[in-house]
C-alpha cells in the first residue's frame, strides 16, 4: 500500500512537472507577441522591444521557464548586493520585493540619471533620499548597479544614463525617463504560490485566483454531491435489469445528457426556466463575494447543467460495470447458492461494480472542470472557470498558466484519490 | 436401462424427460440440447461425456434453470425428486438451488467472489437456506472444510479467494456445494482447469464423497479417463443428443455407438507401449448447430453409414444388455472386427537411427525472471534482487530426426525452456547450440538462416493464426520471408504445404473464423514447416483440441516429421501423449529436469518419485486399471524461492525411503543417478531401492 | 485426407458484397444504431444539399432582424436579419463537410474539421498505442507516462491553452481535436496491443525474425480495427460537441462560415427578444452529437453482444 503510494505520488510529480512544460512552451514561448496585446497594433518596434526586456521577455525560454516554476529571486540575489525579501503594501496589502540595507526596506528610482534610494520607515511611510549605492564596473566599463525598482524588477542601473522606457500602468501605457538597462521580474516561482503577475489586471494573479477558485468549487461541489447518488442508483438499476424497458430509458436518457454540450442543455434550462416560465434568474448576478449564499436561487440551473452532462457519464459507466459484474462467474455461483436477488446483487455485485465507476468518476472530474468553465461563461459565474476564459481571451498567459495549473492539480490529486480508493475497495491489491 | 439394485425401489432424484434446450441467437434459434432423457437415483454418478458443443454445459444449466438471457427450455421436462422443474417460479427455484441441488463448474478461481472473504461465502449458504446463527454456521463451514480435507480449515475462512491456490480453491467450492447435503450436486468439469496432480487429489476427494454420501451426482467431462474414474453410467452426448447411455463397465467394454467406439479408440492409453500404440481419429468434425444433418446425426463421421442413415433419423432403443443406443445398426456393429478405413492418417511405425548426430545441445541452461519487490526499497532498485527461476541448470541434447518429449505441471518451466530454444528469451547462463552453431543470444543476434531452421507449433488453435488474413496469406509469409521458393511458385508451395497436412487448395482462400480448431492447427503446422525447419517447437500442441481431433493432429505430426525426417520437442502435460510421440522424454519440476532417458525406459520403475506421481496421477480411461494411488501433497512451491536441498522434497511421497528419513533430501542437491537403461534420475534415493518400487500400473493386466 | 474434409458452403472467400451485407446486417439488427444512423445521415444529407442549395444566401442580412418563424423564413432570422435555417444548414460544412486551409487564397479540402481531426487522434494515438503496448518496459513508460501529462488536463482547458497560444482556424482546431483525443485513442489501442500481444499468431511472426514495425502495423493493427472504427465514431461525436462548445466560447471556427456554435453565442445576447434564435443551433448540435453517439453505442452493443 505504501509502494502503491509513493509510485503514484511520484508519477503525479512527473505528471505535474510535464504539465508545466506543455503549458509553458505552448503559451510563452508558441503563444503570440504579447506586445501586441498590451501596446495594441500601432506601437513602434521600439517601444515592443523595451515592454520586452521589462518583461524579462529578452531572456532565453529555459531561463523563463525556470523564473515561472520556482522563481527568479535565487538568481537575482546573485546579482544584488543587498538581500532581497517580500514586505506587503500597508495600503493594498499586497505582497513587493525590497531589499534590507542596513535593516531598512529599500527600492531605488533613477531620475535623470541619478539614483534615489526609495525607504519604508517602520510606521509605513516611504521616504525618497539620494542614493549612495556600492557601483561595480561591468566587462564593458560602466558602472551598473543591481537594485530591485518600484514594480518589483531587479534591475540593472547604468550609472548616469537615462534611457526611456515605456511604463504600463492601470491608466495605460506612458514614457518614462530614466529607465534600467535590464530587468530581472521578481517573483517565487508557480509551486512556491507566486503565479507572477497578470498582464490583464496588473496585479499577482494569486491575490485573485483562490477567491475565484472557491466560487468553482461551490459550484462544482453542489453538482457533484447531488449527481453521484443520483447516476450510481440510475446506472446500478439499469445494469440489473440489462436489456429490460427500463434499462433502455435510462440509458438512452444518460446517453441524451452525455451527448448534449452544456451549454446547449445550459441554453435550453434558460428558455425554460428563466424566460418561458420564470422561475429562476437566468443569469448569476454577483453583486458580492458572498453573493451565492445569500441567494442560493443563482446556483439552480448553473448546477442543474452540470448535473445533466455528470450524470450520462457515470450512469453509463456504473451500467456497463454492473452488467459486466452480472455476468461473471462468481455471481452465477450466488444464484445457484439459492441466495435472493438482493442479497446478490447488494452484497455479491455492487462492491465489485463500483470499483470501475469510482476510478472512472474520478478520472471525469476533468470533464467536470471543462463544464463548469461552460457553465460559469454561460451564467456570468465568477469562478475559477470564467477567470481562465477571459484570460484565455486576453492572452493573460501568466493567468492562463496559474489557472490551468491549478485545475490539472485538481484532476490529478482527485485521480490519486481514485487509485487510493480502488486499492482499499479491492483485496486482492490490499492482501497482496 | 436400471442399471443398480437399488434404483428399482425409490423415486428418482432427477428425472429428466424429452429435455430441447435452445438459445436465442442473431441468425436463428439453436437447439444445443435435443430430446434428452435420463434418471439419476440416490448415491449414483452419472457421467456425461462428449467432444466439446455437444450441449453438456447447457444440460447442467437446464437443470439448475440457468440459462442465461438467451436460452431457454424449448420442451420436455426436468423432475427433481418427483417435482417438475420447468416453469417453476425463480423464486422456488431459488429455495432449491444451493439447498438440494448444488453445483460446482469449471474455473475455481472465477467462481468465487474476489472481493468476499471465504467464510463470508460460505456462511450464506447456510444462513439463507437453514436461518442458522453467524457462530453455528461458522461451525458447519469448518467441518465441510475439514471434510474435503482442507488443512487450517478455521483460517481459510478468513481469507480471500485469491489467497488459496486453485486446488484449495476448488475444495472450497466443492466444500460449499455440500454444505446441506443437497440431493443432487452437478458437477461440469470440476478438475479441467487444474493441474494433473491436483486434479488427481480432487478426484480422490469426489470417489471419496460418493461413497460417503448418498448425493446423486451429474459429473460433465470431455475425459474418458476422469469419467471411468468416478461414474457408476455415462451419457455419450452428440451434436445436443444422448447417442449412447450404459453402465460404465459396459461403455468401456462394449461401446455400441460407433461414435463412443471412436471416442474410446482415439485416446491415448498409458499402459500400452509406444511401438505398438496407434491412435485412431474420428474423422471430421461435430456440425455446428445450423448445418445438423437430418437423419442420424453422426452420420457425417459414421464408417458405418447407409442409406438409411442419411434419411432417417434413429431413435434411442434400449439393447438387450440394459444399454440404449441411438442407431440404426447398433446390433450389427461388432466393434471387434473394426479394422480403420483405408484413407485415415496413422503414425508411422519407425523409429530414428540411433546414431544420428546431435542437433541441438543444451548444457547448464539458465533462464532467470527478475520480479519486482514488494518493499519501498526494491521500487527504487535498492531492494535483494528476486529471481523466478524458470530453467535453472537443465542440460539436454536433441538428435537429428528424434523427438524430445517435455512433461511437468504448470509452471515446471517448460515452455521458458522452449522460448528460450526459439529465441523469444534471452538465456541467462549456460551453452545452447544448435546445428553446431551457438544460439544462445536471443532472436535479434540469429541470422536469418538460423531463424529459419527453428520454427514453432503453438497451444492454442484459436490464437495461432491471425484472423485478419487468409490461411493462403499466411502460409506464404514464411515462404517470401526466407524466399524459399521463387516468387511465382509461391502459391503452388502454399498448396503442397496444405496437401502436406492433408488439407486440400479450397483452404487457401478462408479466414482462420471459418475453420475448426483442428483445422487451425494443420494451418500452424504447415506454416511452421514451410522453411523446411530442422527443428520444429511443438509447444501443447494438442492439449485445446477435442480427444478426436488430438489423435488426427498427433498422427499427422508425427507423419510430417518422418517424411521430412525433421526434429521435434514436443511440449506436454500428459505423459500419455508424450509417451506415444516421444522418442526421448525430459520430467519437469521447478525449472529443473528431474528425469531423462529414452521413452521406454521412463514408464517402468526405477522412476523418479516425481515421474511415479504423474504416472499413478494420470487418468485411465478403464475403468477396470487401478493405478497405484501416489499422491503429492500441497502444491508446487514458488520459484521465486525453490526449496533448498531437492526441490521436490516438500511434496516427495517417496523421502521416508530414505535411510534418514529425507533429512539429506532437505539440505544436499541430489546429482543424476544414469540407470542401465539409459535414464538419468535427479535422487538422492538409491537406484535399488527406486528399482524396487512397485510399477504404478501393471501395463498389461487390464487389456 | 480425412478430418479436413471441405464443406462445400465455406469453399469462396467472402466476397466484399457479403461482407457489405453483413455488416449492415449488424446495424439493422440494433435499433439504437439505425436510429442514429438516420439522424446522421440528415445531418449529412443537409450538408451536401446546402452545398449546392440553401433557401437564402447564409450570410446575406436581407430580412429584419430576430424575426420569429414564419412562412419565408422556417426558423426566423437571426439579430442581423439573416434567414436562420439557411445558416444551420450551411453550418454542417465545416464540421463534417470541408477544411478551409487557408482563407486567402481560398483553399478548401474536403472532410470536415471533426472528420480530420478524428483521424489525426487516430494516426497519432493508434501509432503510440501500438508502441507502448508491444514494446513495453521503458519505451511504455514514457509514452504513458507523457500521454498521462495530457490526459490530466481538462479537455476545454487544453483547447483554450492551445487556442489561446495558436489562435483561431480550421487547422489549429484540428491540431486541438487530434492533440486532445489521441491520449484516449492510445490507451485504448495500448490495452487492445497488450491482449493481442499474446496471442500465439505474434509469437509465430516474432519466431520468422520479423521486424516490430512488421509486427505492430501488419500483425497487430489489422486485429484492432474494430474497437478503434467504434471509437473512433465516438470521437466524431464528442468532437462535433468540442466545436461547438469552442465556438460558444467565442473561440472555434473562424468566419465567415457559419457555425452552430458562433451561433449560439451570439443568438445568447438577444435571447430574451428571439429565444427560438438560441434553440434551433443548440437543437442541431445536439442532435447530430446524440444521433452519432447513438449510432457507435449502438454498434458496440451489438458487436459485443455476439462476440462469442
Ligand atoms: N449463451 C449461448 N448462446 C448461444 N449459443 C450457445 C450459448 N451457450 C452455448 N451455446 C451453444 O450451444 C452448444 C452447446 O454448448 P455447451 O457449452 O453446452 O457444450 P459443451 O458440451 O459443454 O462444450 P465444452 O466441452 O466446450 O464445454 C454449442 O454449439 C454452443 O456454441
Ligand atoms: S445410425 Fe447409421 S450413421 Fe448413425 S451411427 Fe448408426 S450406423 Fe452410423
Ligand atoms: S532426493 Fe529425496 S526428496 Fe528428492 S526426489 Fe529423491 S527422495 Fe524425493
Ligand atoms: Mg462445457
Amino acid at each position: 500500500m505504501a509502494k502503491f503510494l509513493v509510485r503514484n505520488l511520484f508519477s503525479m510529480f512527473v505528471t505535474m512537472f510535464l504539465v508545466s512544460l506543455v503549458l509553458f512552451f505552448l503559451l510563452e514561448v508558441a503563444g503570440g507577441d504579447v506586445t501586441v496585446r498590451l501596446l495594441g497594433v500601432f506601437a513602434t518596434p521600439e517601444q515592443r522591444e523595451s515592454l520586452r526586456r521589462q518583461l524579462g521577455l529578452d531572456a532565453p525560454a529555459w531561463q523563463r521557464y525556470v523564473d515561472w516554476l520556482i522563481g527568479s529571486d535565487w538568481r537575482a540575489q546573485q546579482l544584488s548586493p543587498y538581500p532581497l525579501t517580500m514586505a506587503p503594501n500597508p495600503q493594498t496589502g499586497e505582497q513587493e520585493w525590497w531589499t534590507e540595507v542596513d535593516g531598512v526596506l529599500t527600492r531605488w528610482r533613477m531620475v535623470e540619471g541619478e539614483l534615489l534610494a526609495i525607504q519604508r520607515t517602520p510606521d509605513g511611510r516611504e521616504v525618497t533620499s539620494p542614493a549612495s549605492v556600492p557601483w561595480t564596473t561591468d566587462e564593458t566599463g560602466a558602472e551598473v548597479f543591481w537594485g530591485v525598482d518600484t514594480r518589483n524588477n531587479l534591475v540593472k542601473w547604468v550609472r548616469g544614463s537615462d534611457l526611456e522606457v515605456l511604463v504600463l500602468s492601470k491608466a495605460g501605457v506612458r514614457s518614462e525617463r530614466g529607465g534600467p538597462q535590464q530587468y530581472i521580474p521578481l517573483r517565487k516561482g508557480i509551486v512556491r504560490g507566486d503565479a507572477g503577475m497578470s498582464l490583464q489586471t496588473n496585479r499577482p494573479v494569486s491575490a485573485t485566483i483562490f477567491s475565484r477558485a472557491a466560487n468553482s468549487l461551490i459550484l462544482a461541489a453542489a453538482a457533484f454531491v447531488l449527481v453521484m447518488p443520483l447516476a450510481l442508483f440510475f446506472g446500478v438499476l439499469a445494469g440489473v435489469n440489462e436489456g429490460k424497458p427500463l434499462d433502455r430509458i435510462i440509458s438512452i436518457t444518460g446517453l441524451g445528457f452525455t451527448a448534449t454540450p452544456e451549454f446547449v442543455v445550459g441554453v435550453f434550462l434558460i428558455l425554460i426556466f428563466g424566460i418561458w416560465l420564470r422561475w429562476l434568474p437566468a443569469t448569476a448576478v454577483f453583486l458580492t463575494g458572498d453573493a451565492i449564499f445569500r441567494d442560493p436561487k443563482i446556483l439552480v440551473l448553473p448546477v442543474l447543467t452540470l448535473m445533466a452532462a455528470e450524470f450520462g457519464y457515470v450512469a453509463r459507466i456504473t451500467r456497463a460495470s454492473m452488467v459486466e459484474v452480472m455476468q461473471s462467474p462468481y455471481i452465477r455461483t450466488a444464484f445457484i447458492k439459492g441466495l435472493p436477488r438482493r442479497r446478490i446483487i447488494f452484497r455479491h455485485a455492487l462492491r465489485n461494480a463500483l470499483m470501475a465507476p469510482i476510478t472512472v468518476v474520478m478520472l471525469q472530474i476533468n470533464w467536470l472542470i471543462g463544464g463548469v468553465i461552460v457553465v460559469e461563461v454561460l451564467f456570468g459565474i465568477p469562478g475559477l472557470g470564467s477567470y481562465i476564459y477571459d484570460a484565455a481571451i486576453f492572452g493573460d498567459f501568466n493567468a492562463v498558466a496559474a489557472a490551468a495549473m491549478l485545475t490539472v492539480l485538481i484532476a490529478v490529486m482527485t485521480r490519486l484519490i481514485g487509485d487510493m480508493l480502488y486499492t482499499y475497495l479491492n483485496p486482492r491489491i490490499r492482501f497482496a | 436401462m436400471l442399471s443398480s439394485s437399488r434404483t428399482t425401489k425409490t423415486l428418482p432424484v432427477l428425472q429428466v424427460q424429452n429435455l430441447t434446450v435452445a438459445y436465442r441467437t442473431r441468425k436463428a434459434e439453436i437447439e444445443a440440447v435435443r430430446k434428452v432423457s435420463f434418471d439419476l437415483h440416490r448415491g449414483e454418478t452419472l457421467g456425461v461425456v462428449g467432444e466439446s458443443g455437444c450441449g453438456k454445459s447447457t444440460l447442467g444449466w437446464a437443470i439448475v434453470n440457468f440459462l442465461g438471457a438467451n436460452g431457454f427450455v424449448r420442451n420436455g421436462s426436468i423432475r427433481f425428486e418427483g417435482e417438475e422443474l420447468v416453469g417453476r417460479s425463480e423464486k422456488d427455484l431459488r429455495h432449491l438451488r444451493g439447498d438440494r441441488i448444488a453445483m460446482v463448474f469449471q474455473d475455481p478461481m472465477q467462481a468465487l467472489n474476489p472481493s468476499l472473504r471465504i467464510g463470508e461465502q460460505m456462511r450464506e449458504v447456510l444462513i439463507y437456506h437453514r436461518q442458522m446463527r453467524a457462530e453455528e454456521a461458522t461451525e458447519r463451514c469448518i467441518q465441510a472444510l475439514e471434510r474435503v480435507h482442507m488443512p487450517d480449515a478455521a483460517g481459510v475462512l478468513n481469507r480471500y479467494p485469491h489467497q488459496l491456490s486453485g486446488g484449495q480453491q476448488q475444495r472450497v467450492v466443492i466444500a460449499m456445494a455440500l454444505l446441506n447435503d443437497p440431493a443432487l450436486l452437478i458437477m461440469d468439469e470440476p478438475t479441467t482447469a487444474l493441474d494433473v496432480t491436483v486434479e488427481a487429489a480432487v478426484l480422490d476427494l469426489v470417489a471419496e464423497l460418493r461413497q460417503t454420501l448418498d448425493t446423486a451426482i451429474l459429473f460433465i467431462s470431455h475425459n474418458l479417463g476422469v469419467i471411468a474414474r468416478i461414474c457408476d453410467r455415462v451419457l455419450v452426448m452428440y451434436a445436443g443428443e444422448v447417442v449412447e447411455q450404459a453402465t460404465v463397465r459396459e461403455l468401456f467394454h462394449s461401446p455400441r455407438h460407433p461414435y463412443t467406439q471412436g471416442l474410446i479408440r482415439c485416446v491415448p492409453h498409458l499402459g500400452v507401449d509406444k511401438k505398438s500404440s496407434v491412435l485412431y481419429p474420428i474423422p471430421g468434425r461435430v456440425p455446428r448447430p445450423d448445418e445438423r444433418p437430418t437423419g442420424c446425426l453422426f452420420s457425417t463421421r459414421c464408417q458405418y453409414v447407409e442409406d438409411r442413415c442419411r434419411t432417417d433419423p434413429p431413435a434411442l432403443r434400449v439393447l438387450s444388455n440394459g444399454a440404449s443406443v441411438r442407431c440404426h445398426f447398433a446390433e450389427q456393429i461388432d466393434p471387434t472386427a473394426w479394422a480403420p478405413p483405408a484413407d485415415v492418417e496413422l503414425a508411422p511405425a519407425v523409429s530414428p537411427p540411433a546414431d544420428a548426430e546431435t542437433l541441438l545441445f543444451a548444457q547448464h541452461l539458465k533462464k532467470y525472471y527478475r520480479v519486482p519487490g514488494a518493499s519501498l526499497a526494491s521500487m527504487i532498485g535498492l531492494g535483494e534482487k528476486r529471481f523466478v527461476k524458470a530453467v535453472d541448470d537443465v542440460s539436454f541434447s536433441v538428435r537429428k530426426g528424434a523427438t524430445l518429449g517435455v512433461v511437468g505441471e504448470s509452471g515446471s518451466g517448460k515452455s521458458t525452456l522452449v522460448k528460450a530454444i526459439i529465441g523469444l528469451e534471452r538465456i541467462d547462463g549456460g551453452a545452447l547450440e544448435f546445428m553446431g552453431v551457438d544460439i544462445s543470444g536471443d532472436l535479434s543476434k540469429r541470422t536469418l538462416d538460423v531463424i529459419r531452421e527453428l520454427q514453432m507449433v503453438f497451444q492454442n488453435p484459436d490464437s495461432t493464426m491471425n484472423p485478419a488474413y487468409t490461411v493462403g496469406q499466411q502460409i506464404e509469409r514464411p515462404l517470401r520471408r526466407f524466399k524459399i521458393v521463387p516468387r511465382h511458385q509461391v502459391r503452388e508451395e502454399v498448396i503442397r504445404l496444405l496437401r502436406a497436412v492433408r488439407l486440400n487448395r479450397t483452404y487457401y482462400d478462408r479466414y482462420p473464423r471459418q475453420l475448426s480448431g483442428g483445422e487451425k492447427q494443420r494451418v500452424g503446422i504447415a506454416r511452421a514447416l514451410a522453411s523446411h525447419p530442422n527443428l520444429v517447437l511443438c509447444d501443447e500442441p494438442v492439449s485445446a483440441l477435442d480427444v478426436s481431433v488430438q489423435a488426427a493432429i498427433l498422427n499427422l505430426l508425427m507423419q510430417v516429421q518422418r517424411e521430412n525426417n525433421t526434429t521435434m520437442i514436443f511440449i506436454a502435460h500428459d505423459l500419455s501423449v508424450v509417451r506415444f510421440i516421444a522418442d526421448y522424454v525430459a520430467v519437469m519440476y521447478l525449472g529443473q529436469i528431474v528425469e531423462y532417458g529414452p521413452v521406454d525406459a521412463l514408464y517402468s520403475p526405477p522412476y523418479h518419485p516425481y515421474t511415479e506421481a504423474l504416472l499413478s496421477a494420470a487418468p485411465v480411461p478403464d475403468p477396470d486399471v487401478q493405478l497405484s494411488q501416489i499422491r503429492l501433497e500441497g502444491n508446487v512451491p514458488s520459484a521465486i524461492d525453490p526449496p533448498a536441498g531437492c526441490r521436490f522434497h516438500t511434496r516427495c511421497p517417496r523421502r521416508t525411503l530414505m535411510p534418514d528419513g529425507g533429512r539429506r533430501c532437505e539440505i544436499e542437491t541430489p546429482t543424476y543417478q544414469e540407470t542401465e537403461a539409459g535414464n538419468r534420475i535427479l535422487c538422492h534415493l538409491p537406484l535399488e531401492t527406486l528399482r524396487s518400487l512397485k510399477p504404478v500400473s501393471d501395463v498389461h493386466s487390464g487389456r | 485426407m480425412t478430418t479436413a474434409a471441405t464443406t462445400p458452403e465455406m469453399d469462396k472467400r467472402p466476397s466484399l458484397l457479403r461482407q457489405v451485407r453483413d455488416a449492415l446486417d449488424l446495424v439493422f439488427s440494433s435499433r439504437t444504431a439505425m436510429v442514429g444512423l438516420a439522424i446522421a445521415l440528415f445531418w449529412l444529407g443537409v450538408g451536401l444539399l446546402s452545398l449546392f442549395w440553401t433557401p437564402y444566401p447564409p450570410n446575406a442580412q436581407m430580412f429584419s432582424a430576430n424575426q420569429p418563424p414564419n412562412a419565408a423564413n422556417w426558423m426566423g432570422t437571426d439579430h442581423l436579419g439573416r434567414d436562420i435555417w439557411s445558416r444551420i444548414m450551411a453550418g454542417t460544412q465545416v464540421v463534417l463537410l470541408k477544411t478551409r486551409l487557408s482563407a486567402d487564397p481560398p483553399i478548401v479540402i474536403p472532410g470536415g474539421v471533426a472528420i480530420w481531426g478524428v483521424i489525426g487522434a487516430v494516426v497519432v494515438g493508434g501509432l503510440l498505442g501500438v508502441n507502448a503496448g508491444y514494446r513495453g518496459g521503458i519505451a511504455d513508460q514514457i509514452i504513458m507516462q507523457i500521454l498521462d501529462a495530457f490526459i490530466a488536463f481538462p479537455v476545454i482547458v487544453l483547447y483554450l491553452v492551445i487556442v489561446t497560444s495558436l489562435g483561431r482556424g480550421d487547422l489549429i482546431v484540428i491540431a486541438a481535436i487530434t492533440i486532445t483525443g489521441s491520449p484516449g485513442v492510445a490507451r485504448l489501442v495500448r490495452g487492445l496491443t497488450l491482449d493481442i500481444k499474446t496471442r500465439d499468431y505474434i509469437r509465430a511472426a516474432e519466431t520468422r525474425g520479423e521486424s516490430k514495425w512488421y509486427i505492430m502495423l501488419r500483425e497487430i493493427l489489422p486485429n484492432a480495427r474494430g474497437p478503434i472504427l467504434v471509437d473512433a465514431m465516438l470521437r466524431v461525436g464528442y468532437a462535433i460537441f468540442a466545436i461547438g462548445t469552442l465556438g460558444f466560447l467565442g473561440l472555434g471556427l473562424p468566419p465567415p462560415d457559419p457555425d452552430w456554435g458562433s451561433m449560439v453565442n451570439d443568438a445568447r445576447k438577444y435571447i430574451y427578444a428571439n429565444p427560438l434564435a438560441v434553440a434551433w443551433p443548440a437543437l442541431a448540435i445536439a442532435t447530430l452529437v446524440i444521433g452519432v453517439n447513438l449510432f457507435a453505442d449502438g454498434l458496440r452493443e451489438e458487436i459485443m453482444r455476439y462476440q462469442r
